[in-house]
């Protein structure tokens, strides 16, 4: 008998009112905090392959409770890294080093992380109300997206370039042009031709990201702090700011925060843009739309820690609404969450939909409880983490550098990894100091192959004709206003921040 | 005297019988105390997460159960270039001493015999231990609402549009193979596509067909088959002969072959398919080790806890193979040039031979 989504809702709420729910939750939401503030390497999707076996012995609400209790909160607590360390916290937690960082830097830690841990709570919720709403709507939705309109997207999201590059267009423009360069290292996927591997087995995927950002960000973050800081001050700022402060921050900003956390829904929902695009394309969104015109941004700007975290969190919610509804996993951990609802006899998509509404609406209640659980851990951690603001650089600099070396290492355990980081440390601390701006290089690399792709595939399956297709027109038109509403923003306020705009940005 | 030489003969006889014995169980004891206390790694050619890792995590908990001494069971993760890094990590720099054990991706072997890049082994030194799955069908499929709901029709057609993952992937190839086979009219391969995206460009009608394993492709949408929303065209099975229950009626695709060297390959794709994910050995591993992992490998598939416990993690049907069957399909695959550049042909992204 087929219940009414109401009836569903109240069911799925009942189904986690026990004990042990609540239990398996809480140890979830550990070990998600955990996978979050530990050192990089113990990434959710290999969290999520050492769980299964043992939670799909379980009855499924209780293993539910584990692994989405896990996977919600590890995006929550991600912002320690790049706000303490300058270094990335993960996919999707790159673009809040350009301004958590800084913010760290000026003794104002406690206020980033209160605002991160809170835009983070806000976007997760927002991501999860999504979920709920648009269990009956989703699926037009997502077939209303086909590679012309993405490859628009990505093109939007590339004119973002012109706000990353802060005060050098022209540098801008060659940063970018270096990441869309990096970005067709590998074996092209719709030729099968190698592409600058020169036989070399390590190069036939291409070069990581994550070891090029880590490198770019980190490397440059140590060697900054051991060249400028060791000899001459040993003590860093004092913290100043509170968490409260950042909270008030996010409150006042909410309007940022609901449309990057749609943003964040958007990218969950759509398949294919991933996650690596989401905290740049909320960044862009935020310095775009800022009144004066993101001059600010880069600066240590609080709303540049607001968008990207808003955006990160709310995304979980929407890669649910694929998973629960079509069965199309958006990574590895919803890939691996299909494969647990399998184990315990669910099919994801239209037939669980149908056959077991009240499962997936105790998904969405787990899924926005583990939030605010994780949201309330993220404030008791943030003001013991923000004290790590305070060590010592002589101490600091190790631990950034055991870092990135970890977080390198883990990402394929190849030696080469260790020597591509040294590499693009390097690149990445030259681009620094000639004021080449890194985000735009990580942006062309993150949406080179991106772009390609859909462009390929656009032309492959409709020749020009998908120029003509209402939505792409559409889109072109945003994206056109929103670059020239930027460009004439960033001319406006050139000349008054042209001695302190964004020094991040551009280096 | 006589008697008395028997009798000598016969005391050295039964003291050599008994040390014998006594040695026996040494034997088995020094087996037992190698792997004791120690750790065997895994070494997966995936990433942690996805299918390819809970294969391998399908089968460590029973190494740990069926080795002597029930060592710990670590997995190491070398993934990149198609299992290739995995591959060549195991062949060059791994110690042949019975602690490490490769678990493949089977395109380890067709990537070595096709001459690809970055092969730095030879697939025929690597000691095959078995493999827990060896049934890789594909089947290729359009939508019904372009009403090609005959092999004619679907043969009239001109530019059906087909979706993959990426140049020589396993379903682009095979999707080639089939197409060829099926005389198909001037197919457009458009990859770029994750294989949850060719579903969705099929739905969004920005694709009209593809081709996927049966058992992927219905357990995702078994309305595509049930209420006929895809038109189901051919099947090619691997091995041959297995069908694939609720895609019996279709013809597997050899039926369509004209000539010796058409069915010869198929064979060699069927075999290349065959291999399933093998666990290997590295060159120059000592027979006793090999005899005893060998024997480990065929108690996990005999006990009966493997089956669900595998397929309850993987989503997928138990199919395996020992040592000695892995080997036999591995070396017998048929490697004359001839059919070997036929086939990288389809896998590479040319236009099709003609026929």
């Amino acid at each position: 008998m087929e219940i009414s989504l109401i009836d569903a809702a109240a069911q799925g709420f009942l189904n986690i009112l026990h004990l042990h729910v609540f239990l398996a939750m809480l140890v979830g939401v550990s070990i998600g905090t955990f996978t979050a503030v530990a050192p990089q390497g113990l990434g959710m999707p290999l969290v999520y392959a050492i769980m299964l076996p043992v939670v799909i012995r379980w009855e499924p609400v209780t293993g539910i409770a584990l692994l989405i209790g896990a996977s919600s909160v590890s995006a929550v607590c991600a912002a320690y890294l790049p706000v303490l360390f300058g270094i990335p916290g993960g996919a999707g937690s790159q673009a809040t080093i350009l301004d958590g960082y800084p913010m760290g830097q000026r003794g104002e830690a406690r206020r980033a992380l209160g605002a991160s841990f809170m835009a983070g709570g806000m976007g997760a919720l927002i991501g999860t109300f999504t979920l709920a709403l648009a269990i009956p709507a989703a699926r037009p939705l997502i077939y209303l997206m086909g590679s012309p309109e993405l490859f628009v997207v990505v093109l939007w999201g590339l004119s973002m370039v012109a706000v990353l590059a802060g005060r050098r267009p022209l540098k801008g423009l060659i940063a970018a042009a270096f990441g869309l360069l990096l970005a067709t290292i590998g074996q092209q996927e719709q030729s099968g031709i190698m592409r600058y591997v020169f036989d070399e087995p390590y190069l036939l995927d291409g070069i990581s990201i994550s070891i090029i950002a880590l490198a770019l960000f980190g490397i440059p973050a140590a060697l900054d702090l051991a060249l400028k800081r060791l000899g001459v001050d040993q003590q860093p700022a004092p913290l100043t700011g509170k968490l409260f402060d950042g909270v008030k921050d996010t409150l006042r900003e909410w309007w940022l925060v609901v449309r990057c956390s749609f943003i964040g829904v958007w990218v969950g929902i759509v398949p294919g843009i991933g996650s690596q695009v989401v905290d740049w394309l909320a960044y862009g969104h935020a310095a775009q739309s800022s009144k004066d015109g993101g001059a600010a941004f880069g600066t240590g700007d609080v709303r540049g820690v607001i968008a990207p975290e808003s955006a990160n969190d709310a995304k979980d919610g929407g890669d649910l609404v694929t998973t629960l509804l079509l069965g199309f996993p958006q990574g590895v951990v919803t890939a691996l969450f299909i494969v647990a609802l399998l184990a315990w006899g669910y099919l994801p998509g239209p037939e669980m939909l149908k056959k077991s509404p009240e499962l997936v609406y105790s998904v969405v209640w787990i899924q926005g409880i583990s939030a605010i659980i994780g949201t309330m851990v993220g404030f008791v951690l943030a003001n013991q983490l923000a004290k790590l603001a305070q060590v010592r650089y002589s101490i600091m600099v190790p631990i950034i550098f055991l870092f990135v070396l970890m977080g390198s290492f883990s990402v394929t355990r190849d030696a080469a990894d260790l020597l591509t980081l040294v590499v693009f440390g390097i690149v990445g601390y030259f681009m620094r100091r000639f004021g080449y701006p890194r985000p735009a290089m990580i942006l062309g690399l993150v949406l080179g192959s991106l772009m390609e792709r859909y462009l390929y595939r656009s032309m492959a399956s409709y020749g020009f004709s998908w120029l003509t297709r209402p939505a792409v027109v559409v889109l072109l038109l945003l994206a056109a206003t929103s670059f020239f509403f930027a460009v004439r923003g960033r001319m406006k306020t050139m000349p008054k921040s042209a001695a302190s705009g964004g020094p991040a940005l551009a280096g | 005297m006589l008697k008395k030489c028997k009798m000598k003969s016969r005391i050295k006889i039964a003291l050599f019988s008994g040390a014998l014995i006594a040695l026996l169980p040494n034997i088995s004891y020094s087996q037992e105390n190698f792997y004791a206390g120690k750790t065997v790694t895994l070494v997966a050619t995936t990433a942690p997460g996805g299918t390819g890792d809970l294969r391998v995590r399908g089968m460590a908990p029973f190494f740990n159960k069926y080795l002597p001494g029930n060592p710990t069971v670590v997995i190491e993760y070398i993934s990149g270039g198609g299992g290739r890094k995995g591959a060549n990590h195991l062949y060059n720099n791994v110690r042949p001493d019975g602690l490490t054990i490769g678990a493949m991706s089977g395109g380890v072997v067709g990537l070595a015999m096709m001459g690809e890049i970055g092969v730095k082994y030879d697939p025929a030194k690597f000691i095959y231990l078995g493999t827990p799955h060896h049934i890789n069908h594909a089947v290729i499929y359009t939508r019904a609402d372009l009403g090609l709901n005959t092999v004619e029709k679907l043969r009239a057609r001109p530019g059906i549009r087909i979706g993959g993952q990426e140049i020589g992937h396993v379903s682009y190839t095979a999707g080639r193979l089939l197409a060829y086979f099926l005389d198909m009219k001037d197919p457009k391969f458009i990859v770029g596509y994750s294989s949850r995206e060719v579903d969705v460009a099929l739905m969004t009608g920005e694709l009209d067909g593809r081709a996927n394993s049966p058992t992927s492709a219905l357990r995702r949408n078994p309305e595509w088959l049930e209420k006929g929303i895809m038109n189901w065209h051919a099947i090619l099975e691997a091995p041959k002969g297995k069908t694939f229950p609720r895609l019996e009626h279709l013809p597997e695709i050899e039926t369509f072959t004209r000539t010796a060297g058409e069915k010869r390959l198929l064979s060699l794709w069927r075999s290349l398919r065959s291999v399933g994910s093998p666990y290997i050995l590295p060159p120059g591993t000592s027979k006793e080790i090999v005899q005893t992992l060998s024997a480990a490998m065929v108690k996990i598939f005999k006990d009966p806890a493997f089956p669900p416990y595998y397929q309850k993690l993987v989503a997928e049907e138990v199919s395996p193979l020992n040592a000695d069957e892995l080997t036999k399909i591995v070396t017998e695959t048929p490697r004359d040039e001839e059919t070997l550049s036929l086939l990288k042909k389809f896998a590479g992204a040319g236009s099709l031979p003609s026929r």
